[in-house]
Formats: C-alpha cells, sequence, structure tokens
C-alpha cells in the first residue's frame, strides 16, 4: 500500500532533539571521561537549537499534521519555550553536581532531551496516541534516571517504586483511552471532541474512560490521592533528577490535561469539573498540612509540589478562559520557583555532602548573602507572598475560580496558603537568624551562578511587571 | 506628587548604609531623617486642599487586567495617618540615633526603618485594594526584620518569626477578603468600593468577606486571641517598639477598620464581631498589663487594650463611635511612643526593665520621670491631657450606645472596669519605677540620658498637654477632616472641650480613676490571685494548635506516606475502584444494545476452568512450580477461547507466547526459593483479598459494559476491505504487520533486537546461582536417553511446521512471528532435553549475527521499493505457478516477514539461552 508522508515542517523541532539525542547516545561512547563537557555542551546546544527552531516557526495559527496526531499551536510553542528553558537551567544546576559525585555520564543528558522530546510530544499531543506516546517516553525516561545511581539502594527503591507505580497508572489512562475509542470511534481529539459533544455524558462507558483518564493524569501530575510517589522519588532520586522531574514535565502535564480534558472532552466538563475539585482540594489540604513537619527540604519541597499542583488544578476546572491562563501562568511560575529551589539545593552541596535537611540552610546568609537572598526571593514567590511572581499566579487562579462561584473553594485555598506560608518562613528563618553548621565557603562556577541569579530575578521581575507573561499566555490559549 | 512620597520613601531605604559607609553614623540619621522629613514636608504641601474637604488622587495603570493599579488617594485619614507616621518617625529617627550603640549597625537599622516607613505610608495612601494588601505585606516583612533587629538574640528571633507568622498569615486572610470585596464590587479601586457599602452589606458573601477582612484586621491590631505576637515583639530595639506601637503597624489594623468603615460598618455582624473582639481585648489586655512585670512588657499590654478600646470604638459602628475612633488613635500614639521612649531611657540608663528592681528612680533621673509621669497620666485618662478627652468620648458613647437593648448597662460597666485597670497599670508604671523605695541591684547607676535621648519625648508630651488643654485649637480641624473620610458624611455634633459640666461620663472617669488607685493599692493580693489562677493565653493556645496540627500531619504521614510500595498500590487501586464507582453511580446505563448470546455449555466449561485456575493460581502462589502449572491452564484456557469465538491467528499466537514465557519463567524461579515466605500480616492481606474482589468485579463491569456495546466496525471494514487489493493478502493480521503497518513493525522489531542485546548485556554480569539444588545431586540419570533421543525428530516436525505456518502466513493465520516462535520452540526443547553444551555445539549458529541479518532483510526489503521510484516500504506480490503446489503466491512483504521471522527466532533463543546457560557446570538444563 502507497505510504503518503506527512508534512514534516510543524514536527521540525522535535526531529531535531530526537535526531541530536541519538546523536548524543552514539558520541558519548567515543568519549573518555574528562571529555564528558562535550556531551553536556552538545545537550545545552540541542536545547538551544530547538528553542531557535520553535522561535522561528513560532505558531500563529493552529497546524495540524501526523495524521492528525500533532498540533502546532501558539499554546505548545510558548510552553516549549519554557521547557527548553527550564531543562537548560536543569542541566547546566546539575552539572558540577554529577561531576562531584561521579555520575557525570553521559546518560544523564541522553534520557533528559529523551524527557524533553516526550514533553514536546504531549505539548502538541492532538490524539489520545500521542498523548500516551509522549507520556510514555517521558515516564521512561524518569524512571531510568531516578535510578541512576546505581550504588544508592534509596535511589534503586525509589526508581523501583515509582516504576510499578507509574506503570499501573500508565495502564489505567490506557484503560481509559481505549474506552474512549471504544465510545467513540476515534483517538483523534478533534474526532472524540465532535462524537462526545453527540453524545454526553449518557454514555457511561465514554464516563468510565474519562475517570480512568483522569485518574492516570492526576497521577503523572501528582495529585493527592495519586501522589504517593511524588515525596518518595524527590527524596530518593539524585537532587539533580530530582531538580530534573520537578520543572519542566509539570509543564508538560498541564498541557497534558489541556489538550485531553479541554480540547477531546471540553463538553464533559461538569463531570470532570468534580473530580478535579476533589483532587484539587485534597492536594492543597494534604501538601500544606504535611509539607509542615518535614525536615529533608527535598521532601519539603515534594510536598509543596504537591500543593501547587492543587493550585493548579483550580485554574483548570474553573473552565474559563480567564482560568485556563491562570493555570497557564500559575505552571510557567511554579517551574521558574521549582528550578530554583531545587537548584539551590544542589548547588549547596559539596563533593561528599548532599544538603538533605532544611537545617542545611541555617546561616546561609552568614556564608553567602546573595544566595540567601536568591532562597528568600525563591521562598517567599512560592508562599504567594505579594510583590513575588507566586503571589499573582495565586491570586489568578483563585479569581478564576471566585469568578465562577466558587468561593469556598477560593476561601479554601487562601486559608491552605496562609498555613503554607508557614514552612516556607521556616526556611527564611532558618537562613538568616540562624547559626551557620558549616563554615565551609561555597564554590559555585560562575555560568551556574548567573544563572541562577537570572532564575531569582525573574522571579522578582515578574512580581513587579507580570502583564507581559500574563497576556502572552492569554493569547496564546486564544488561537 | 502623592504617589512619589511613599515610593521614595521605600527606594531611599537603600541610602543610610551608603551614607553610613561615606560619611559615619551621622550621615546615615541624617539622610533618613532628610527622607523623612521631605515625606512629611510633601503631606503638609498637599494638605491644603484635605482641609479644604477635597480627595486628591493620583497614579498609574499597573496590571489592569488584574485590577492592581498604583493608585493613590490622600483625604483626612490618609492625612492624619501620613503626618503621624512622618512625624512620630522623626522623633524615633532622633532617638534611634542616641539609643543605639556603637556596635549595632545604624546604617542597616534606618534602612529598615525607611522600608517599614515606606510601606506604611503606601499602606495609608494606597487607593487600590491590592496595593494596600501588598503594602500590607511589607509592613509584615518590615517589621519581622526590625524585631529581629538583634538578631543574635533568641528572643528576637522568636519574636520576629512569630509576628511574621501571626501577621503575614492574617495578611493572606485579608487577601481573601480583598478578593471576594472585589468580586462584589467589580473593582479594586477603593474610591469604587467606598462607594458600593450598601451592595456590599447587601451581598450574601459579605459576612465571608468580612470574617476574612477582620482576621486580618485583628492579627495585625493584635486583637484578642491573636494578640499575643505583640508583647513577645518588645525584643525589638525600644525605637522600635516605640514606632510599632504607636502610629505603626497595629495601627494599620485599626487604619483599615477605619478606611472601610462605610463599607462594612452599621451591620449586626460587625457590631458583635468587632465591638466583641474590641470589648474583650480591652478588658483582658488592661488586666493582663497589670500583672507584667516587665516595663514593655505593661506598655505592650497596655497597647493592645488601647487598641481594643479603638477597635470597640469604631464596632458600636455610630459616626460619632467613629470620631471618638479616631481621637483615640490620635491620642494613643502620641503618649505610647513617649511611654516607650521613656521606658527605653531607663532600660538604657539602668540596665534593666524589671519593675520588681527598678524602684525610687525619681531622684536619680527627675526629668525624665516627670516626662514619664505625664505620659503615663495621659494613658490613665487624668484631665489635662489628651488621653482623658478621648477616653471621655469613649465613656459617653457607651451610656448612649443602644444597640445591646436591655443590655446596655452594661457596656459602660464595662468600660468603668476597664478604666479601673488602665488608671491601675499606669500607676504601678509611675510608682513602681519612680517611688516606692531604693533600686534593687541594678547594673549600672542610674543618672539622665543624653540631652538628645530626651528631646523627642519632650515634644511629644508638650503635644499630649496641648492636645490635652486646648484640643480645639490643635487637633480639632485634623480630627474633622480625618473623621469626615471615616463616616464617609457630614459630621455628627460633638465638642472637644475639657469641661461639659458634672455628668455621667465624668462620672466614670472619677470612679475609673478611684477604682484604679485603690486597685494598685491592693496588687499584692491580685498578685496571688492570678499566680493560682492563670488565664489561657492566646499564645498557649496558638502553641498547643500549632503542636496539635503537627501532631496530625505526623500521623497522615505516617497513615499515608509509610514508604511501603504495597500501601500506595493498596491506596491507588483503592481510589481507582471508587472512582470508577462514581463513575457507575452518575447514572449511566451499564448495559448496551447489542443482544446477548444464549450460554451454550462448552463457552461455560470454559469460563468455568478459567475461574478455577484463576482462583487455584492464587491460592498455590506461594508454590512457584505449582503457580506457575496453573497459570499456564489459564493461558491455555485463553487459547480455547479464542479457538471457540473463531480467532485461530490469535488462538496461534496466544499458543506460542503462552509456551515461551512459561520456559522463560521457568528458568527464572531457578533463582528463588521453590516456596515463597508469608511476610504479610493476616489483616493486610484480607485487605488485600478484598481490594483484589473489588478490582476484578469493576473490571468485569466495565467489560460487561464494553462488550455490550457495538463495535466501532470502520476501522475493521477499512482492513477488510482493502487487505487483499491493497496488500495481496488474506490475513489481515499479518497483511497489518507486514504492509500496511510495516513500518511500526520495523521499529519495533529493532526495539526487539535492542531489548535481546540488552538483556544480554546486563546477564552478563553475572546470575546469583540457583537456590535450588540441582536436580544432578538426585538424579543419576540427568539425561535421559529416550527423551534425548525422542526429541531429535521433533525439530524436523516443529521446524517443517514453522515453515507451513511461515508461508501460509500472508493469507491463512500464521506469519512469520508464530513461525518464529514455533521454531525457537523446537531448538529450545532440543536443550531442554539434552545435554547443554553438547546440544550448543551441534546447533551453534550465531543468534545475534541471526537477528542482525533479520532486521538488515527489513531494511532491505523497505529499500528495495524506493529503488522502483516508491515511497519506502511499499509492497508489491506476485501470483506465480509452481508445479504440484499449485498457485502459489509470493510477495515483497514475504521477505519482510521472513526478516521479522529470523528477529524473532535469534531474540527468543538469546533470552532464553542467556538465562539457562549461566550456570555452573550444566545444572540448568537438566531440571
Amino acid at each position: 500500500m502507497n505510504f503518503v508522508a506527512p508534512d514534516f515542517m510543524p514536527v521540525v523541532p522535535e526531529l531535531f532533539v530526537l535526531t541530536m539525542a541519538c546523536l548524543l547516545l552514539v558520541i558519548d561512547v567515543f568519549l573518555e571521561q574528562r571529555q564528558r563537557y562535550i556531551t553536556y555542551g552538545v545537550a545545552q546546544l540541542t536545547l538551544l537549537g530547538a528553542a531557535l527552531l520553535t522561535l522561528v516557526t513560532y505558531a500563529h495559527a493552529p497546524v495540524t499534521t501526523m495524521f492528525g496526531h500533532y498540533i502546532k499551536d501558539a499554546m505548545g510553542d510558548l510552553l516549549k519555550i519554557f521547557i527548553y528553558l527550564s531543562s537548560a537551567a536543569v542541566f547546566l544546576y546539575s552539572r558540577d553536581y554529577l561531576r562531584r559525585r561521579d555520575l557525570f555520564k553521559g546518560e544523564y543528558y541522553v534520557l533528559g532531551l529523551f524527557g524533553v522530546l516526550g514533553m514536546m510530544i504531549m505539548v502538541s499531543a492532538h490524539s489520545l496516541l500521542s498523548v500516551y506516546l509522549g507520556l510514555e517516553l517521558l515516564s521512561l525516561s524518569l524512571y531510568a534516571l531516578v535510578a541512576m545511581d546505581r550504588d544508592s539502594p534509596v535511589a534503586s527503591e525509589a526508581a523501583m517504586k515509582y516504576f510499578v507505580l507509574g506503570s499501573l497508572a500508565s495502564g489505567m489512562l490506557l484503560y481509559g483511552i481505549s474506552m474512549i475509542y471504544g465510545a467513540t470511534g476515534s483517538v483523534d481529539l478533534q474526532v472524540v471532541s465532535d462524537a462526545v459533544a453527540r453524545q454526553g455524558a449518557d454514555n457511561l462507558v465514554l464516563v468510565f474512560g474519562l475517570v480512568f483518564l483522569v485518574v492516570g493524569l492526576s497521577f503523572k501530575l501528582g495529585a493527592v490521592p495519586f501522589h504517593m510517589w511524588l515525596p518518595d522519588v524527590y527524596q530518593g532520586a539524585p537532587t539533580s533528577v530530582t531538580l530534573y522531574i520537578g520543572s519542566a514535565p509539570k509543564l508538560a502535564a498541564f498541557a497534558l490535561m489541556m489538550r485531553v480534558l479541554v480540547d477531546g472532552l471540553g463538553t464533559l466538563q461538569g463531570d470532570w469539573q468534580q473530580m478535579l475539585i476533589i483532587l484539587s482540594v485534597l492536594s492543597i489540604a494534604l501538601g500544606n498540612l504535611v509539607a509542615i513537619v518535614q525536615t529533608n527540604i527535598k521532601r519539603m519541597l515534594a510536598y509543596s509540589t504537591i500543593s501547587h499542583v492543587g493550585f493548579l488544578l483550580l485554574g483548570i476546572l474553573a473552565g474559563s478562559p480567564e482560568g485556563y491562563a491562570a493555570a497557564m501562568f500559575y505552571a510557567i511560575v511554579y517551574v521558574l520557583m521549582a528550578v530554583g529551589a531545587f537548584g539551590m539545593v544542589i548547588m549547596l552541596g559539596r563533593t561528599g555532602f548532599e544538603v538533605e535537611n532544611i537545617d542545611d540552610f541555617k546561616g546561609l546568609n552568614d556564608r553567602s548573602p546573595w544566595l540567601a537572598f536568591l532562597m528568600l526571593v525563591i521562598m517567599m514567590s512560592m508562599a504567594g507572598v505579594p510583590f513575588m511572581a507566586g503571589f499573582y499566579a495565586k491570586w489568578m487562579v483563585l479569581q478564576a475560580v471566585v469568578n465562577i462561584g466558587l468561593v469556598w473553594l477560593a476561601l479554601f485555598g487562601v486559608v491552605f496558603s496562609v498555613i503554607g506560608a508557614f514552612y516556607y518562613l521556616r526556611v527564611v528563618k532558618c537562613l538568616y537568624f540562624d547559626k551557620p553548621e558549616q563554615s565551609e565557603p561555597i564554590h559555585i562556577s560562575l555560568d551556574t551562578e548567573i544563572a541562577i541569579s537570572a532564575n531569582g530575578l525573574l522571579l522578582v521581575a515578574l512580581g513587579l511587571y507580570p502583564t507581559a507573561l500574563m497576556t502572552w499566555c492569554a493569547t496564546a490559549l486564544l488561537n | 506628587m502623592l504617589p512619589f512620597i511613599p515610593l521614595i520613601v521605600l527606594l531611599a531605604a537603600m541610602l543610610p548604609p551608603l551614607a553610613e559607609r561615606y560619611d559615619g553614623r551621622n550621615a546615615g540619621a541624617w539622610t533618613t531623617a532628610l527622607v523623612t522629613a521631605l515625606a512629611l514636608a510633601a503631606l503638609l504641601f498637599l494638605s491644603p486642599a484635605v482641609f479644604s474637604g477635597g480627595v486628591q488622587r493620583a497614579g498609574w495603570e499597573w496590571l489592569p487586567e488584574l485590577g492592581l493599579n498604583l493608585s493613590f488617594r490622600l483625604d483626612g485619614l490618609a492625612l492624619l495617618f501620613g503626618l503621624l507616621i512622618t512625624g512620630i518617625g522623626l522623633l524615633v529617627i532622633l532617638y534611634a540615633r542616641y539609643y543605639l550603640s556603637e556596635h549595632d549597625n545604624l546604617g542597616r537599622f534606618y534602612s529598615l526603618l525607611l522600608l517599614f516607613m515606606g510601606a506604611m505610608l503606601g499602606i495609608v495612601l494606597a487607593d487600590n485594594l491590592l496595593l494596600l494588601l501588598m503594602f500590607w505585606e511589607l509592613t509584615s516583612l518590615g517589621s519581622f526584620l526590625l524585631i529581629g533587629y538583634w538578631h543574635p538574640r533568641a528572643d528576637a528571633r522568636r519574636g520576629a518569626r512569630l509576628a511574621l507568622t501571626v501577621t503575614a498569615g492574617g495578611g493572606l486572610a485579608l487577601l481573601g477578603g480583598f478578593l471576594l470585596l472585589g468580586h462584589i464590587v467589580g473593582s479594586f479601586e477603593l474610591s469604587a468600593v467606598l462607594a458600593a457599602g450598601e451592595t456590599v452589606k447587601q451581598h450574601p458573601g459579605y459576612l465571608a468577606t468580612l470574617l476574612l477582612i477582620l482576621l486580618g484586621v485583628f492579627t495585625k491590631s493584635a486583637q484578642f486571641p491573636l494578640h499575643f505576637w505583640l508583647p513577645q515583639a518588645m525584643a525589638a530595639p525600644t525605637p522600635v517598639s516605640a514606632y510599632l506601637h504607636s502610629a505603626t503597624m497595629v495601627k494599620a489594623g485599626v487604619f483599615l477598620l477605619a478606611r472601610l468603615f462605610p463599607v462594612l460598618a452599621d451591620t449586626d455582624p460587625w457590631f458583635f464581631l468587632v465591638g466583641g473582639v474590641g470589648l474583650l481585648t480591652l478588658l483582658f489586655a488592661a488586666y493582663a498589663a497589670l500583672f507584667q512585670h516587665d516595663i514593655k512588657g505593661l506598655l505592650a499590654y497596655s497597647t493592645i487594650s488601647h487598641l481594643g478600646l479603638i477597635t470597640l470604638l469604631f464596632g458600636l459602628g455610630t459616626p460619632l463611635t467613629a470620631v471618638a475612633g479616631v481621637f483615640h488613635i490620635i491620642n494613643h500614639a502620641i503618649f505610647k511612643a513617649s511611654l516607650f521612649m521613656a521606658a527605653g531611657i531607663i532600660d538604657h540608663e539602668t540596665g534593666c526593665r524589671d519593675m520588681r528592681q527598678l524602684n525610687g528612680l525619681f531622684k536619680f533621673m527627675p526629668q525624665t520621670a516627670v516626662l514619664a509621669i505625664l505620659a503615663a497620666a495621659a494613658m490613665a485618662g487624668v484631665p489635662l491631657l489628651n488621653g482623658f478627652l478621648s477616653k471621655e468620648m469613649f465613656f459617653a458613647q457607651t451610656i448612649h450606645s443602644a444597640a445591646l437593648g436591655g443590655a446596655g448597662v452594661l457596656l459602660p460597666v464595662l468600660a468603668t472596669v476597664a478604666g479601673v485597670f488602665s488608671v491601675a497599670y499606669s500607676a504601678r508604671f509611675i510608682h513602681d519605677v519612680f517611688f516606692n523605695g531604693e533600686p534593687i541591684n541594678l547594673p549600672r547607676i542610674p543618672h539622665e540620658p543624653p540631652r538628645y535621648l530626651r528631646v523627642p519625648v519632650e515634644i511629644l508630651v508638650v503635644v499630649c498637654l496641648l492636645v490635652g488643654i486646648v484640643p480645639a485649637y490643635t487637633v480639632g480641624p485634623m480630627l474633622a477632616v480625618a473623621a469626615v473620610s471615616v463616616v464617609g458624611g457630614p459630621l455628627p455634633p460633638y465638642s472637644l472641650a475639657i469641661w461639659h459640666g458634672f455628668n455621667l461620663p465624668l462620672l466614670m472617669s472619677a470612679l475609673a480613676l478611684a477604682g484604679g488607685a485603690c486597685m494598685y493599692g491592693q496588687r499584692q493580693w491580685l498578685f496571688r490571685l492570678r499566680d493560682r489562677y492563670p488565664l489561657p493565653v492566646g499564645k498557649i493556645l496558638f502553641g498547643r494548635s500549632q503542636r496539635a496540627v503537627i501532631s496530625a500531619t505526623r500521623q497522615i504521614t505516617g497513615w499515608l506516606e509509610n514508604g511501603s510500595l504495597q500501601c500506595y498500590l493498596a491506596w491507588l487501586l483503592g481510589t481507582a475502584v471508587l472512582a470508577g464507582g462514581w463513575g457507575l453511580a452518575s447514572g449511566g446505563k451499564l448495559t448496551g444494545e447489542v443482544p446477548l448470546q444464549p450460554l451454550d455449555g462448552l463457552s461455560l466449561l470454559l469460563a468455568l476452568l478459567l475461574a478455577v485456575a484463576a482462583l487455584l493460581t492464587v491460592f498455590w502462589q506461594r508454590q512457584r512450580l505449582t503457580a506457575l502449572i496453573v497459570l499456564g491452564v489459564v493461558g491455555l484456557v485463553v487459547v480455547l477461547a479464542f479457538v471457540r469465538f473463531s480467532a485461530p491467528d490469535l488462538a496461534l499466537t496466544q499458543l506460542t507466547v503462552e509456551v515461551v514465557t512459561t520456559i522463560l519463567l521457568l528458568l527464572a524461579l531457578r533463582f528463588l526459593p521453590a516456596e515463597a515466605m508469608v511476610e504479610s500480616a493476616l489483616s493486610r492481606r484480607l485487605r488485600d483479598a478484598g481490594l483484589a474482589i473489588m478490582v476484578g468485579l469493576g473490571v468485569a463491569i466495565l467489560a460487561w459494559g464494553v462488550l455490550t456495546r457495538a463495535p466501532h466496525t470502520a476501522l475493521v471494514d477499512y482492513l477488510l476491505a482493502t487487505s487483499l487489493p491493497g496488500g495481496g493478502g488474506a490475513n489481515v493480521v499479518n497483511v497489518i504487520l507486514v504492509d500496511f503497518r510495516g513500518f511500526d513493525t520495523l521499529g519495533e522489531t529493532t526495539v526487539l533486537a535492542i531489548a535481546a542485546l540488552g538483556i544480554v548485556a546486563l546477564l552478563a554480569g553475572g546470575l546469583p546461582t540457583p537456590t535450588a539444588p540441582p536436580v544432578a545431586a538426585r538424579d543419576a540419570d540427568r539425561h535421559p536417553l529416550l527423551l534425548r533421543m525422542g526429541v531429535r525428530p521433533i525439530l524436523a516436525v516443529t521446524l517443517l511446521l514453522a515453515a507451513y505456518v511461515f508461508l501460509r502466513g500472508h493469507n491463512l493465520p500464521g506469519g512469520g512471528f508464530v513461525a518464529g516462535l514455533v521454531t525457537a520452540l523446537g531448538l529450545v526443547t532440543q536443550y531442554l532435553a539434552g545435554d547443554f553444551r553438547w546440544t550448543a555445539e551441534k546447533l551453534g549458529f550465531d543468534h545475534q549475527r541471526l537477528i542482525a541479518v533479520g532486521l538488515l532483510l527489513i531494511a532491505l526489503t523497505g529499500l528495495m521499493s524506493t529503488a522502483f521510484d516508491h515511497p519506502f516500504l511499499t509492497s508489491t506480490f506476485a501470483h506465480l505457478h509452481f508445479p504440484l503446489t499449485g498457485e502459489f503466491e509470493i510477495a515483497s512483504a514475504m521477505i519482510f516477514d521472513l526478516g521479522v521471522y529470523l528477529i524473532v527466532v535469534g531474540v527468543v533463543m538469546l533470552i532464553l539461552l542467556e538465562l539457562g546457560q549461566s550456570e555452573t557446570a550444566e545444572g540448568a538444563w537438566n531440571c
């Protein structure tokens, strides 16, 4: 039978990343350990190249290709740009960390790039098939990354848990996809959307499909009660990997929610809204409460992630363009904060010493006032203190929720962000008011320091002038 | 000019350290004072317009889509607060210059002070709720840094943290309140909000809005039971305390009450919440103040009490009480600032703040003593001082308040009681410190302070006196314009005179003075009483609730996050079952429209067999070999089911795959003990059993729902229609594999090949020694001759079968994949039956090479079509006539299928042999 080649132009960034990742796999084999910087450099160049390609081809009107499995639109391109950006920051921040712990291997970058590719596919998915494809490409890369430090029993255990639970969740997602296919006869989100609009929520198979889709997606997003993997994995994985998991994948997960729930099953909004309300209420409550008692900073940040996911869901469940824009803004700001926070955790580590506990931040102000200030900015932003980017993120999603009449939900969010502020402030207290427990000077390479400074200052800048990004999000969602 | 006042003060916060570095300590102080004086001058410059009744507004748009604008307004209330903040700020700057020691970083202090002052000015001048909120949180942050100024001290750190937690938390509650308020009004501009008072009060969200805003106000203004951070905050340097307690911070709360008075006041919830909390705070803090031994502690509680008074006045909700409230704000700011400064002088010159040691200071520092006595008298409400006037007004309002109806008499009585306590603690401050015998064990010999440390106190006390004696000429106009903007309309008549004749308020004042003196006289008795029955203080409650939350979350963690994968899985599955149940309950119809087929005996038998086999697998799960065998039964029943429902192709595949996996599992089992131990408790197993049953039921229900619906046949129809003409084969499955989705197959086989190589690489690291004892040890006849000989002809038969299955594959059930598995099975049987090495030598071919050849074949087939100018992997077919066999179809897809065949054989053999071979000597294959 004849094979008709699809239009490859819209997928050029994906193809570029794929080619470079494969190439890197080969190049890395021929490198000696002291030449490993080449791998790092190529990985960064790949992200840069992909960013340029995406910018050059920035979509002003949506284009579908690959037989309807792929869509290139402004939302996708915007999210991809931030995925490249945060991944580049992740690679940069973790470089010295990996080198110090003898983990400076090509695998990290190759798997990282494949993960980026998976995220790109998720972001641009226009059928349930490509949704699954991207998700699994990302998940498999992550499983392997978590297990990268093979000598660490904690990391292996975390990877095992992540893999088993993740496979189960993937199974449920597939189950949901197959039911939706059964009910609508297609995996193309456009066709699914039309079919769902005809059938409505009367078709029980469709409802089941929706339920399992939401279960699967919530797991990947880390919403309560599907969050159990998150703290264990965040804590167990090498910090460089935690940094990776905690950042860009959240953008992809947001895009996934948008593609599947809004684009594909938008007419079932009444059904998924209820589910998302439960998920977000549980996530916000549990995340904020349990974070209070954590002494391990990675674990604390894991619970903070869970609570942020709850807030992100608030924006989506509002089901209005305003809410989607708010959620998108939230996701982007969250990723900037997470990259910064885990970046700080990574940077304070030294050879033979890993920053694990909140106490390790004690007296940072005496050791490095600038880093302490950056951490202050990040923590304040996460807590949602006014003048910080995180404040607008929270504000916008809460406003979206109020505008659809769910005032109680907004109040609930406010009450728990008050409780949540507590544990961020505890870190601030450690930074400024406690005596340092170690006196070793902090060595950070110049490029890393510039990057983390830019990261922190970006949060301040977004706090002072968030309009540009907000408008960008809103217009990206419009077309 | 207006917007620049707070912004420039905020920006100037970075100047003092620079100035100090450039030109010494005085330069820092001068810079700060200059900035503050500039702000004060700017306010004064703008004030004439305000006094003539106008409201000035200025600013820019910032984030209009959020409703956040940099807009400012200057009305009477804002002007009053602005003047207090900058005026008292100037005095504090002067005071701090001489109060702080050589070791303190003065630049940092002034920098923080300016930051805080700028934020306070922002609060009072903001014309946008969101902007106000931002400055509000900035004051929380600023006060945190100021209170923690001496951060090496533990109490300073604790106090700062507590203040930040409580006030910033309250700020977030305020955020919620503003969110609702803005939602109700439709704008965050204060001017719009102030005009929408009636809309807000009618709105169903009014109560929630009020509650949240009040939560913010009460935390900031230290109202009971959220007052506990303020006494802790006295760990701050005294200039800071003087500033926080008089014109700023705690006043921000009552400022907001006054600001939103036209919008929120005059309803029942307002009256009971604001008035009730105010009254409670007034009484409680006045009582608590009496028992403080620390002079700053006494003053801190007196601040709380006076703020309670102001809150109560606003809570009463009439225009007259609002006037009284504003008046008391002014008076309290003035006398409290002077009192704190006086206390600071005492602390500075004696090194001690404990009233049990500080006695008889009058003769050491008579001038300071006079000033402090005057200020304390103002606090107590002694005539001729400013405190007296507002207290009289307060007493008068309590009498006239009609809101409580029959219980109306209660309010004046309680007010008088509070007055009694107020007089008593003021008396204690005066008498204990300046008289009452001789000082005890003071660290330093007390003496008068440096000149400039006392100047601010002198100024403030003079103001106290002036306001107290000629109120109408001093604060009169200011009070009037400020009150107008609070009330939001014309003011009711009131009189600012000292003497109103003999009336009830005067009597109450007299009673309070006399009672207070008596109570002070009897203080020893009261102290003993209090020691016996301490009150549950907010701080303890706060600590307790904090501990409760922490222990609760510990429990949740232990319960949900115990690190056990089994637990996580149970949660995941349990929630999935619940979610599925929710879907089921959503009301749709489960059974579809397809009619059910009649039940026949064979199907029933198969189903029963399947169920029994599945149950037996669970039952024997710990005896691994047995479980594996029963599991094989499950697989075979599935094969039969495929045959029964006319899917021979699937049956064939399932059968071969089943056998191969069983062998694989058998090989893997050798590394595990023959029997698994019971590791989990009975309760857990019961839970798991329940969960398993629920999940099984759920899946069955889902399958029922799906199977009773008509399947979508569009794809099937298309494939059936195009398979023969398009792909030249009647076996659709095979045509899909090798033709329609040939690209996918190419990818899949490549992945399979890579996976096999990966497994080889992994196993090369060495497997553990099998745990099962080698059969050889027990059985001498390791390679039964009969079996060995019998198996050899079977190879020929299986190969023939494979060829047959392969060749018919394009049109009938079969194909390269199945043929590959069949071949591999035949080969593996040889290894199983015979001696491993011997067989390997005889059969020795390189499986990796086999895989490579297979991949090459597939790729070549694909490339071949490009040679004929067709896209990659386009297939073609032709029909040939052979003698004997008759018509025979040959398709390019067949070469493709051959590649698949080779890869499958190679991969299966590679994996199985690798698993089996990693064996000491030759025991493995003999089990």
